[in-house]
């Protein structure tokens, strides 16, 4: 078989399809990883320490702890008036990592999770862990990342909800 | 059309009326402190206390030892200046002070500060030139 124009252009297609194919399965499409905070309260309150961690890193029962427990958060007060509290605690429900509306990566952390648990930090759940255990704790280390809640610090595009493979700059100090 | 605008631009009027000035909210703790001391809240402001874990912590370890810089939360996130003359949004909301007084003052002090501690402190703060 020559390779004729029309088999050419058929071997093409099939590269640029597959491309596209893996590009979105790693999250390198234009959907953001995970959809970022939309609700005003939940943006302005979280962000005012951290960044806003968008709501499907982890399931409703762990916000629910969270958000209970606002005046030791880490041990610092983060306590909000009831009104906020309530109104952050109902975004944070119905788009936690376990609810009907989660993607399926979303879906994939809240499965990690023993049902008996509710981790306060999505970065001790075992689908953090799994995606993160080719970093070396020398690099969690230095100065410009400090500490595993600083996603930002090599997810550059992390607080528009997008952690896409080809996003990520490591620090070198 | 042009009488929704107006409607709306009517709505957004009391959000503008509500914000405060430095100096309204310096005056309103003063009030109710009987006095304010810039030379106390500078003393308060670079005060260390060493908490039960024996971390030595003040306001510094957060909004570093000049208050017209930018200073790092624990989680590495940014925090505007504390000085108005280099935040021009600080101070404004007396709600969103109060919030941070009750944070801050318990995570520093472990206890709320008394209405003196912060009349002096929005004395300081607003005295940095």
């Amino acid at each position: 078989m020559g390779l004729t124009l029309k088999n050419l252009g058929i071997l093409l297609a099939a590269l640029v399809a597959s491309g596209f194919w893996l590009g979105t399965s790693w999250g390198d499409g234009s959907q953001p990883t995970f959809p970022p905070v939309s609700n005003k309260a939940a943006a302005t309150e979280c962000a005012s320490c951290h960044m806003a961690y968008p709501a499907g890193l982890l399931p409703a029962r762990s916000w629910m702890r969270m958000m209970n427990s606002l005046e030791n958060h880490f041990g610092e007060d983060a306590s909000l008036s009831p009104e906020e509290t309530a109104a952050i605690s109902r975004y944070l429900k119905d788009n936690a990592a376990d609810s009907a509306t989660a993607n399926e990566r979303s879906r994939r952390i809240a499965s990690g999770i023993a049902l008996n648990a509710a981790p306060l930090r999505f970065t001790e759940t075992p689908y953090f862990g799994y995606l993160h255990d080719e970093v070396p704790a020398t690099v969690w280390k230095r100065a410009k990342i400090g500490s595993r809640a600083n996603c930002i610090a090599c997810h550059t595009r992390a607080e528009t909800g997008s952690f896409a493979e080809r996003e990520i700059k490591i620090p070198k100090d | 059309m042009t009488r929704l605008l107006l409607l709306s631009c009517l709505a957004l009027l009391p959000s503008f009326a509500l914000a405060d000035t430095p100096q309204q909210i310096l005056a309103a703790y003063q009030q109710q402190a009987g006095g304010a001391s810039a030379a106390r809240g500078e003393k308060f402001f670079f005060a260390k206390v060493t908490q039960a874990n024996g971390e030595v912590v003040g306001c510094a370890s957060c909004h570093t030892d000049n208050p017209k810089a930018v200073g790092k939360t624990r989680a590495h996130k940014t925090i505007e200046p504390l000085a108005p003359v280099a935040n021009r949004e600080r101070f404004t909301d007396p709600a969103k002070v109060e919030k941070w007084f009750k944070r801050n003052c318990k995570d520093v002090l472990d206890r709320e500060c008394t209405v003196q501690e912060k009349a002096d402190f929005v004395a300081f703060l607003i005295s940095v030139k």
